[in-house]
């Protein structure tokens, strides 16, 4: 398995292709359904656990405050009397918000067979961390659990100031809270909801449903589009406006997954109207007037190659919507809303 | 023209998808998705050089019967996986794309006159 992990070398900041990198592989590596449908339609399916992976963020559940660390100058001595009195296996060396390695017991087993425990930290620490960013996914965390043997991740923000430390523990703990409450959710819910779909076997007239999009995973972008495409069948409504709304769903999911750091589709059926939310976490865009005009793109060589990023998709989007609205903001990200009469 | 016709005209190989009996109502030679979704025809015989998922996902939202690509190009086996599940004739050309335009063009005017 070709699997490229974000590694930092002795406090050195790390690209943002890296981290894009190592977002692809570790999709491909095993987090195999990213796309779907989520509200309303998939209390019985296991997505709920992918979407529960995907909508936790490795800064929900890492450690922020009253995190031991050493600096550079440290003793290796010194680490090691506060990882005891502290019953901590590993300590960050960080300095203001910059991480430079860790130390681990296995470092302090090394330096007291060794003798070199009255040695500087920075003599001895691992330099080369594979980190975590607070905005991923906890897929992303778990994933990288299972490839390494560490027992902790450090978090960076954007900015790669350190911010925390996620362990196992930290994670399963609140991944046990999360599932419980989930389960609690659909078994109070799933039993209303069925009674309610005896009753109303012919498809929702009023139905949400929401579509999680990864950033460059576009061998699933399309899948939102494509449900969506089929719900609306399913009603009877008429194929030209079907077609519409698939089409503007299409571009707002290719949008998200190859311009945004990821997002959601949320597809609103009313009896009369549908319509369609494409959220994203940011960048946001700068000028949305610009970005809406046919032919402006900002889309990559690799995004070309897959027959999209020539500049279409918003202006596609409001062509086939009878109303939409766009609002952006940098950094947080960008909400488009497309609206289509049914009647 | 259907997809015995278009297999048989483009010298190709229906790779995945299935038959269909249906009948080309347009055809669209285009790269770029973008601009074969801002295609109202229906029944579109979608002609391209794009060898990836998003040609068929792109053909299955304009409801499009078949999709041809060309040069030889091999196929992402994920392509044709999408191509089988969604049900869409998926059909492999040696011929370059400027070649098959001119051999459907031919085939549909002599349909058209016969």
């Amino acid at each position: 398995m070709d699997y490229k992990p974000i590694i930092l070398s002795g406090g050195e900041q790390r690209s943002d292709d890296q981290i894009m990198a190592a977002h692809a592989n570790s999709l491909d590596a095993g987090v195999k359904r990213v796309s779907g449908p989520s509200l309303p339609g998939t209390e019985d399916s296991p997505l709920v656990i992918m979407e529960l992976l995907q909508r936790i963020r490795v800064k929900d559940v890492m450690k922020s405050e009253g995190i031991h660390s050493v600096i550079r100058t440290d003793s290796m001595r010194f680490a090691q009397n506060l990882m005891k009195r502290n019953k901590i296996s590993g300590i960050p060396v960080v300095e203001g918000k910059r991480l430079f390695g860790i130390v681990s017991v296995a470092d302090i087993i090394k330096a007291l067979e060794g003798e070199w425990i009255q040695d500087e930290v920075q003599k001895h620490m691992a330099v080369n961390l594979v980190v975590l960013e607070e905005d991923m996914p906890l897929a992303f965390a778990i994933k990288y659990f299972q490839n390494y043997s560490f027992g902790r991740f450090p978090v960076l923000n954007k900015e790669r100031d350190f911010v925390g430390i996620v362990s196992q523990r930290d994670l399963t703990k609140v991944l046990m809270n999360e599932l419980t409450k989930e389960v609690v959710r659909l078994e109070v819910g799933g039993a209303e909801r069925k009674e309610e779909r005896k009753t109303d076997a012919q498809l929702p007239y009023y139905s949400m449903h929401q579509f999680v999009v990864v950033r460059n995973d576009l061998s699933n972008a399309g899948k939102a589009a494509n449900e969506i495409k089929k719900l609306l069948n399913e009603v009877g409504v008429d194929k030209k406006i079907v077609r519409r709304v698939a089409v503007a769903a299409y571009e707002l999911e290719i949008n998200v997954c190859i311009h945004s750091v990821g997002g959601t589709i949320t597809f609103i059926l009313d009896s009369d109207k549908a319509t369609l939310i494409a959220k994203d976490r940011g960048p946001g865009i700068k000028d949305v007037e610009w970005a809406c005009q046919d032919g402006t793109s900002t889309a990559n060589d690799w995004v070309r190659s897959m027959g999209f990023g020539a500049g279409m998709g918003l202006a596609n989007s409001k062509r086939v919507a009878d109303v939409f609205d766009i609002k952006s903001k940098v950094p947080t990200g960008t909400t488009v809303m497309c609206e289509f009469n049914l009647k | 023209m259907k997809i015995d016709d278009i297999v048989k005209t483009l010298d190709g190989t229906l790779v995945a998808g299935g038959e269909s009996d249906r009948t080309v109502g347009a055809v669209v030679a285009n790269d770029l998705m973008s601009d074969v979704l801002l295609n109202d025809s229906e029944d579109i015989l979608l002609l391209t050089s794009l060898a990836s998922d998003q040609a068929i996902r792109t053909a299955n939202i304009v409801g499009a019967m078949c999709v041809v690509v060309h040069n030889a190009k091999p196929l992402p086996s994920t392509m044709v996986q999408v191509a089988n599940s969604l049900g869409i004739p998926l059909v492999s050309s040696p011929l370059s794309k400027y070649e098959s335009c001119v051999r459907v063009h031919d085939f549909l005017s002599n349909e058209s006159k016969g």
